[in-house]
C-alpha cells in the first residue's frame, strides 16, 4: 500500500474556538415531523470529521442545515449553527449567500448532475471565483485552470474547455472539488462526494481531496456511509441515526470501542468478512451456462473503429455454482450480462444454456426460455414500473405462464415476499413507498418468481447501506443454499464477491484478464490490475499501520 | 378504499373542488337547460333587441332579441359535446398510434410521422371548410374536423414519451420477466405515458371551444341561430365598439370558466393518478 498516511499527528489544541459549532440543532418540517433532533458537534480548523449513518439518518440534511439550504418546508426549530462564533441562521440573506461557496463550500454526490451542462467547466469554476472575490475574468479563469491541475487533472487547459458530458465521473468529481476550493473556503462539506465512483477512482479522489484540505488547513466534514473511508481519512467521527447524534469521538476509539449498541451493530456489519465460498467440486456434468468468445461491439458515428465493449470472453458455470464477473465501470461486465439474458444480441460468439445454443434464437422463441433465465437489475427503483403495485410486479413473470385464480396468485406473491423476508402486507404498495433495500428485495423476488435455473445479478449490493448490504448478501447466500441457485454475479464490490462467489473472473477493457477460484484470486492475485482492484478496497480495520 | 382516497384527495385540494363545482354547473346546464333557461335560445324577438342586462333578461339580449342567458345555458350542450367528442375521439385514435410508432421505429412510423406533419401544416380553416363542404354544416362535422386536427397532437405527445420510456430499465426488466411487445406497450409503457395526455385534455377542450368559435365565425362551423359560445362572442364582437358589451362578454366568461374547470380538473387528475404525488400529498396532509 503506497498511500501516504493521511492522519495528522493529533487534532490540535481543543480549547481553540471551533470553526463550526452546531449547538443542539433541531430541524423540523412544515408537516410537523422533526428531521434533526438536538444535534451538537463541532468542526475545528485542520480537522476531518466523518459523519456516518444509514440513508435517512439526516446526514445530508445536517450539511444543508449548515449552509441554510433546507428543503422546502424545513426550518431550524431549535439550537444554533455558529460559524467562527457567528450564528448563521441569524445572518442576512446576502451574507448567507456570500458564505455558501465562499467560506463554506459544499461538494455533492453525482458531480455530473451538479455541473451546468452547457458551460465549459473552466468557466463554471471561474464564475464561482468571481462571485466571491474581486477578480478579473481572465485572472479567475487562470486560477481555475491552475486549480484543475492541483486537483489532479492532466492537461488542465484542455479540460477547462471541456463540457461536463465530456468528462468521466471521476474527472467531474475533481472539477466539483476544484469549484469548492476556488474561493478559498474555510470549511468543506463533502456529502457522499465519491458515491458511485469505482473503488480505485474513489481512493484517488479522496486522497487528493484530503491532501488539498490538509495543505489549506480546512475543516472538512466527510459525509459517508462507508466506514472504510472514515477509518482512512477522518480524525473524528459522528454516528447518526434517525436525525439524532448517537455517538461521536476519535476515529480509532469509536471504531474499535464503540459505546452505543447501534454503532456496534453498524461497525460489526461493515467489518463482517463472511467465509469464502468453498471452491467448486469438480463435476463431470456439462455446464449449465457456457459462454464462448462472446463479443459485443458498438458502432459509433464518431469513430470508424467500433467500441469493443465485450471483446471475446469465455466462461462456464456449473449447476449450483456462482461466478462473479468483477471489474470497474466501462469494463463491459454489464454488457456481457445483458447479452446472456438477451437484452442485447451479441455481435459474435456463442452462449449455451443447458447445452442448447441460445445466442441467436429469435426473440419470440427465446421468450419461453425467459422463465429459466432471470436477471436482477442494478438500480432497484428504476427497474420497477413506478405505476405498478408490488403484487402486480411480482405476479408479472408467472401470470402469463400458467392460468391461476386471483387467490392462488395472491398466495404465490405472499410466498415470494416471505422468501425475501418482506411482510406480505407490502403487496399493495408502490415501489416509491419502499426503501432501497426493500426495492432490491422486490427485484430479487421478481427474479425468483418463475423458479429460474439461472439468475444474473447486476450489482446487487451497490449503493446500499452497510446493514442492508449485509442483509442482501445473507439473503442471496440463503437462496444459494436452499435453492442451489446457479448465478452470475456482476459487481465491483469485492466484499460481496468474497462471500458469494465460487469463482471470480476479473474483467478489464472488455476482456477477462484473470479467472479462478475465489480464494485464489483473493489470496494470490496474478494480474497487476487485480492487485490494484484489491488494494483500492478501503478496509474498516486499519491496514495502514497507524 | 379508493373512494375514500378520492374524497380526502379532493378535500385537500381547493383547485380540484372549484373545478368539480364548475363542471357540476356545466353538467346541470346540459341536463336541465329547458328548466333553467327562461326563454327559448333560438327564437328571435326583434322588439327586445339589444337590451342591456335587466330583471327580465338577466344578461341582456343580442341584436336579434334572443336572451343571452338562455343561449349561454343551451350552448353548454353544443360546446361540451363538440369539445368532448373531438378530444376523446382523438385520444382514442391518437394515443395507440403514438404508442405504436414510438415503440416500433421502422419505415411505417416515419411514414406516419410525415403524414401527421402534413395534416398539421394544413391551415385549420381551409381544412375545416373543405370538410364541412363535404359533410354539411353540422355539429358532428365540426367535431370530426377538430378530432382530425388533434390526433397528430396526441400521437406525437405519446410518441415522445414512449421514446424515452422504452429505454428505461423497468422495460428491460419486464422483457426479462417474459412480457411480450403488446404487454410492454400497453401495460407498462402506456400508463406511464399518459400524464402529458391528461394535462393536454384540458388545453385541447379549451382549444376545441375556441376553434369551434373560429369555424363558426368564418361560416364553416355551427350556424346561427344555434347557440354556441364562440359564435355568440364573434357576433357580439361587432357590437362591442358601439358600447354594447354584454353580448360578447358573458359567453366569453362562460368560455373562460369552462376552460378553467378542465384545467383545474386535469391538474388534479395528474396528481391523483400519479402514485408518487398522491401518496406524498396525503402523507403530509
Amino acid at each position: 500500500m503506497g498511500r501516504p498516511a493521511m492522519h495528522r499527528p493529533r487534532p490540535g489544541d481543543t480549547s481553540e474556538r471551533p470553526l463550526l459549532d452546531l449547538d443542539r440543532v433541531s430541524v423540523g418540517f412544515a408537516d410537523g415531523t422533526t428531521a434533526l433532533r438536538s444535534v451538537s458537534c463541532a468542526l475545528r480548523a485542520n480537522e476531518i470529521l466523518g459523519v456516518v449513518g444509514e440513508t435517512g439518518a439526516g446526514k445530508s440534511l445536517l450539511a444543508r442545515t449548515i449552509v441554510d439550504l433546507l428543503p422546502e418546508g424545513g426550518r431550524i426549530i431549535g439550537g444554533d449553527v455558529r460559524f467562527d462564533g457567528r450564528s448563521i441562521p441569524a445572518m442576512h440573506r446576502k451574507e448567507k449567500a456570500r458564505l455558501r461557496g465562499g467560506a463554506i463550500a459544499l461538494v455533492g454526490t453525482n458531480a455530473k448532475a451538479l455541473l451546468d451542462p452547457v458551460t465549459p467547466v473552466g468557466k463554471q469554476i471561474a464564475r464561482v471565483a468571481r462571485a466571491h472575490q474581486q477578480i478579473g475574468q481572465r485572472a479567475a479563469y487562470r486560477a481555475a485552470v491552475a486549480l484543475l491541475a492541483e486537483v489532479g487533472l492532466t492537461n488542465p487547459a484542455a479540460r477547462a474547455r471541456a463540457y461536463p458530458h465530456e468528462l468521466s465521473g471521476g474527472m467531474a468529481q475533481r472539477v466539483v472539488i476544484a469549484m469548492a476550493l476556488i474561493a478559498n473556503p474555510k470549511i468543506l462539506l463533502a456529502d457522499d462526494a465519491t458515491l458511485g465512483l469505482d473503488a480505485t477512482v474513489q481512493a484517488q479522489v479522496l486522497d487528493m481531496l484530503v491532501r488539498r484540505s490538509r495543505e489549506r488547513g480546512l475543516g472538512v466534514m466527510l459525509i459517508t456511509h462507508d466506514l472504510g473511508i472514515v477509518r482512512h481519512y477522518c480524525d473524528r467521527v459522528v454516528v447518526m441515526r434517525d436525525g439524532e447524534l448517537i455517538e461521536q469521538g476519535e476515529v480509532a476509539t469509536l471504531l474499535d470501542r464503540p459505546v452505543k449498541e447501534y454503532s456496534r451493530t453498524m461497525i460489526a456489519a461493515a467489518r463482517a468478512r463472511p467465509a469464502l465460498q468453498a471452491a467448486a467440486e469438480p463435476t463431470a456434468a456439462a455446464a449449465l451456462v457456457a459462454v464462448r468468445d462472446l463479443t459485443m461491439h458498438f458502432t459509433s458515428a464518431e469513430t470508424a473503429e467500433p467500441i469493443r465493449a465485450v471483446d471475446g470472453i469465455s466462461f462456464s458455470i456449473h449447476r449450483g455454482q456462482t461466478l462473479a464477473l468483477v471489474g470497474e465501470s466501462g469494463s463491459g461486465k454489464t454488457t456481457a450480462g445483458q447479452c446472456i439474458v438477451r437484452l442485447q444480441t451479441a455481435t459474435n460468439g456463442r452462449i449455451f444454456f443447458g447445452g442448447d445454443d441460445v445466442t441467436y434464437v429469435p426473440e419470440r422463441a427465446f421468450r419461453s426460455m425467459r422463465r429459466r433465465i432471470q436477471m436482477v437489475f442494478q438500480e432497484p427503483y428504476v427497474a420497477l414500473n413506478p405505476r405498478w403495485r408490488v403484487a402486480d410486479l411480482l405476479a408479472e413473470p408467472f401470470r402469463l405462464l400458467e392460468p391461476m385464480t386471483a387467490c392462488e396468485r395472491t398466495a404465490r406473491v405472499a410466498r415470494l415476499l416471505e422468501a425475501v423476508h418482506i411482510d406480505p402486507a407490502f403487496a399493495g404498495r408502490y415501489p416509491h413507498e419502499l426503501t432501497a433495500g426493500e426495492q432490491k428485495r422486490i427485484g430479487i423476488a421478481r427474479a425468483l418468481a418463475t423458479d429460474p435455473e439461472f439468475i444474473v445479478f447486476d450489482e446487487p449490493t451497490t449503493a446500499l447501506d452497510i446493514r442492508v448490504r449485509a442483509q442482501i448478501i445473507d439473503l442471496i447466500r440463503d437462496l444459494q443454499a436452499r435453492r442451489s441457485l446457479t448465478a452470475l454475479f456482476i459487481t465491483h464490490d469485492l466484499n460481496s464477491v468474497r462471500s458469494l462467489a465460487h469463482e471470480v473472473a476479473v474483467m478489464h477493457l472488455g476482456k477477462i484478464i484473470e479467472h479462478g477460484p475465489t480464494h485464489a484470486i483473493f489470496e494470490a492475485p496474478q494480474h497487476a490490475y487485480t492487485r490494484k482492484l484489491l488494494a483500492a478496497e478501503l478496509a474498516i480495520d486499519g491496514r495502514l499501520g497507524h | 378504499m379508493r373512494w375514500k382516497d378520492a374524497r380526502s384527495f379532493i378535500l385537500s385540494r381547493p383547485g380540484v373542488l372549484v373545478g368539480l363545482t364548475l363542471l357540476g354547473l356545466q353538467l346541470a346546464a346540459i341536463m336541465f337547460a329547458p328548466f333553467i333557461a327562461p326563454f327559448s335560445p333560438i327564437d328571435a324577438n326583434p322588439i327586445d333587441a339589444l337590451q342591456p342586462p335587466n330583471a327580465v333578461h338577466w344578461l341582456g339580449t343580442d341584436e336579434l332579441g334572443m336572451d343571452i342567458f338562455s343561449r349561454i345555458v343551451f350552448a353548454t350542450r353544443v360546446n361540451l359535446l363538440i369539445g368532448f367528442t373531438a378530444v376523446f375521439g382523438s385520444i382514442a385514435i391518437g394515443v395507440p398510434i403514438g404508442v405504436l410508432i414510438g415503440y416500433y421505429r421502422g419505415w411505417a412510423s416515419t411514414l406516419a410521422m410525415r403524414f401527421f406533419d402534413f395534416i398539421q401544416s394544413f391551415p385549420v380553416f381551409v381544412l375545416g371548410m373543405a370538410m364541412v363542404a363535404v359533410m354539411g354544416q353540422e355539429i358532428w362535422s365540426v367535431a370530426i374536423v377538430l378530432a382530425l386536427l388533434f390526433v397528430p397532437m396526441f400521437a406525437r405527445l405519446v410518441r415522445a414519451e414512449v421514446l424515452s420510456l422504452r429505454e428505461r430499465p423497468f422495460i428491460a426488466a419486464a422483457r426479462c420477466s417474459g412480457a411480450g411487445d403488446g404487454a410492454i406497450m400497453f401495460r407498462h409503457i402506456l400508463p406511464n405515458a399518459m400524464t402529458p395526455v391528461i394535462v393536454q385534455v384540458s388545453i385541447s377542450i379549451g382549444m376545441a371551444i375556441l376553434l369551434t368559435a373560429g369555424l363558426s365565425f368564418i361560416g364553416a362551423g355551427v350556424r346561427m341561430p344555434a347557440p354556441e359560445w364562440g359564435l355568440m362572442v364573434s357576433s357580439g364582437a361587432q357590437q362591442m365598439i358601439l358600447g354594447i358589451w354584454w353580448i360578447a362578454l358573458f359567453p366569453g366568461i362562460a368560455i373562460v370558466l369552462s376552460v378553467l374547470s378542465f384545467a383545474l380538473l386535469a391538474d388534479g387528475a395528474r396528481a391523483f393518478f400519479d402514485p408518487r404525488t398522491r401518496h406524498g400529498a396525503s402523507g403530509h396532509a
